[in-house]
């Protein structure tokens, strides 16, 4: 009686035990040491990428893996330390994996994902980062950063301090909160949305997708914006004030300071509107085919 | 050096100094008139090689032309855009969704650029099978944008057809063509198995 029992309990715990082997996800941490303002490369194919920037001269890695991972390859060179998720060759479909990733503040950051989604907080220097149909969301601080997805929405957050900002996707939607400094981005058929609050370069461009710029430019700034259908909404203040030239083919256009648009041809159809706000210090140039455009020049 | 003579030996001066005509040493006609009616006599004696002749030549015109139009449709099936031998197979996921992406007359207008087109071209061919390579929501709001830029592209020179000088139209459709080429680089690169993400 007593074998019995203790045969039944040994049966239970290896039950209990392979049970556990195979719903648990596995779990992997690793610290290497780092140079302070070293590169630090990142890719995963699916799941999510978390980096944040500390004070450690270390990267550490946690994650979270699922049963169709392979493994997790940390690897330290010099000034660049990589990490990379391995899916097995076989695989169709593998696993995901969850990375938590705490990098030097003042690395640069190169980061890849398929359909992971990537999130970055407190990295000062340079950020690439880019995904097919994953989201980007990041936090800039003051140094370039590259960002791109395929369908992926990318969600941006500056803190005013001035950078060159390239943002690029195909099917995602860009929202831009207190950028500064030079933003060049395009979306095909998402919304746009920008707010920077001094720019002194900013090139946007959508096909069908609605465009909306609100911020202040810098002295002698240029702000170039076009969609196919997509309307245009411009809100625009400038350090000096700027000369405006708004061309639509079939939209209408409107402003806050009561000025008129002309026809653009005696015969045909597109309306233009030009003028002067202030010394006529920037360039503000928005041009559309279909879509409608609002400019004003207060907030 | 000496100078031209006449039939004197004096030497000649001027053009004037020249004969108008000179006459043949001997009559030339005979022996024309021998070698013309030798051929002649060719022609009515052998009749038969000359008619094989001419069926042999439309024979090789017609072999000529044979192999012009095979080579036609192998051009046309194995090299240009959207040609079937390149295509990936359309599956239900693929098939639907994707617009075609054919080149239009202000294609050749506005993009005459050799090195693009063959760009272009290689990335169209190459465009079902890297979609395929996506995941599926992916797949489905990119078909999306390519549908978006294709409408925005029709629109655009439909709209030139009427104002063909109109610089705002032609701007927006270079801009338009250079995001469509963005994209499907974009997909390319990100589908491209090589790169390992």
């Amino acid at each position: 009686m007593r074998i019995a029992l203790r045969l039944t309990v040994a049966l239970l715990l290896l039950l209990a035990g392979a049970a556990a082997t195979a719903s648990n996800d596995k779990t992997f941490d690793r610290q290497v040491p780092a140079q302070p303002r070293g590169v630090v490369e990142i890719s995963n194919v699916s799941g999510s990428i978390e980096v944040s920037g500390w004070d450690r001269s270390e990267v550490s890695v946690h994650a979270e893996l699922d049963t169709g991972v392979e493994r997790v390859e940390v690897a330290s060179d010099g000034g660049r330390t990589t990490i990379k998720v391995i899916l097995p060759h076989i695989s169709g479909h593998g696993g995901e994996a969850r990375l938590q990733v705490k990098i030097p503040k003042d690395s640069e950051l190169d980061v890849s994902g398929v359909s992971a989604d990537v999130t970055t907080s407190a990295v000062l220097g340079v950020q690439r980062l880019s995904a097919v149909s994953g989201n980007i969301t990041a936090e800039l601080g003051g140094a370039d950063a590259e960002l791109k997805t395929v369908s992926g929405d990318l969600r941006l957050k500056g803190h005013g301090l001035p950078a060159r900002l390239h943002v690029s996707t195909v099917s995602g939607e860009v929202h831009l909160e207190h950028g500064a400094g030079e933003l060049e981005a395009s979306t095909v058929n998402g919304t746009l949305s920008a707010s920077l609050d001094s720019a002194r370069g900013v090139r946007a461009r959508t096909t069908s997708g609605d465009l909306r710029f609100e911020g202040k430019l810098t002295r002698g700034a240029t702000l170039e914006a076009s969609t196919v259908s997509g309307d245009l909404n411009v809100r625009a203040s400038a350090d000096g004030g700027y000369a405006y030239e708004v061309s639509s083919f079939g939209g209408e256009i409107t402003d806050c300071f009561n000025a008129s648009p002309a026809r653009a041809s005696k015969y045909g159809p597109g309306s233009r509107l030009e003028g002067t706000r202030g010394e006529g210090a920037g360039h503000v140039r928005l041009k559309t085919m279909s879509g409608d455009v609002k400019l004003c020049d207060r907030p | 050096m000496t100078g031209p003579t006449d039939a004197n030996g004096r030497k000649v001066a001027t053009l004037r100094e020249l004969p108008t005509s000179i006459e043949p040493a001997r009559d030339l006609w005979p022996r024309i008139e021998a070698q013309l009616e030798e051929v002649v006599s060719d022609a009515r004696g052998g009749a038969k090689p000359l008619r094989r002749r001419g069926e042999a030549l439309r024979w090789l015109a017609l072999a000529a032309m044979l192999a012009s139009l095979a080579v036609g449709v192998w051009i046309g099936r194995s090299l240009l855009p959207g040609a079937g031998g390149e295509t990936a197979p359309a599956t239900a996921a693929n098939r639907s969704t994707v617009p075609a992406l054919a080149p239009t007359a202000f294609d050749a207008a506005y993009v005459s650029d050799p090195r693009y087109e063959r760009q272009r071209a290689a990335l169209v061919r190459a465009l079902q099978e890297r979609l395929a390579a996506l995941p599926l929501p992916a797949r489905t709001k990119v078909s999306a944008s390519l549908a978006a830029i294709e409408k925005a592209k029709k629109d655009l020179e439909q709209a030139l057809g009427h104002d063909p000088g109109n610089a705002l139209l032609q701007e927006l459709l270079i801009n338009t063509y250079q995001d469509e080429m963005r994209v499907l680089s974009d997909v390319h690169e990100a589908s491209d198995p090589g790169r390992g993400i």
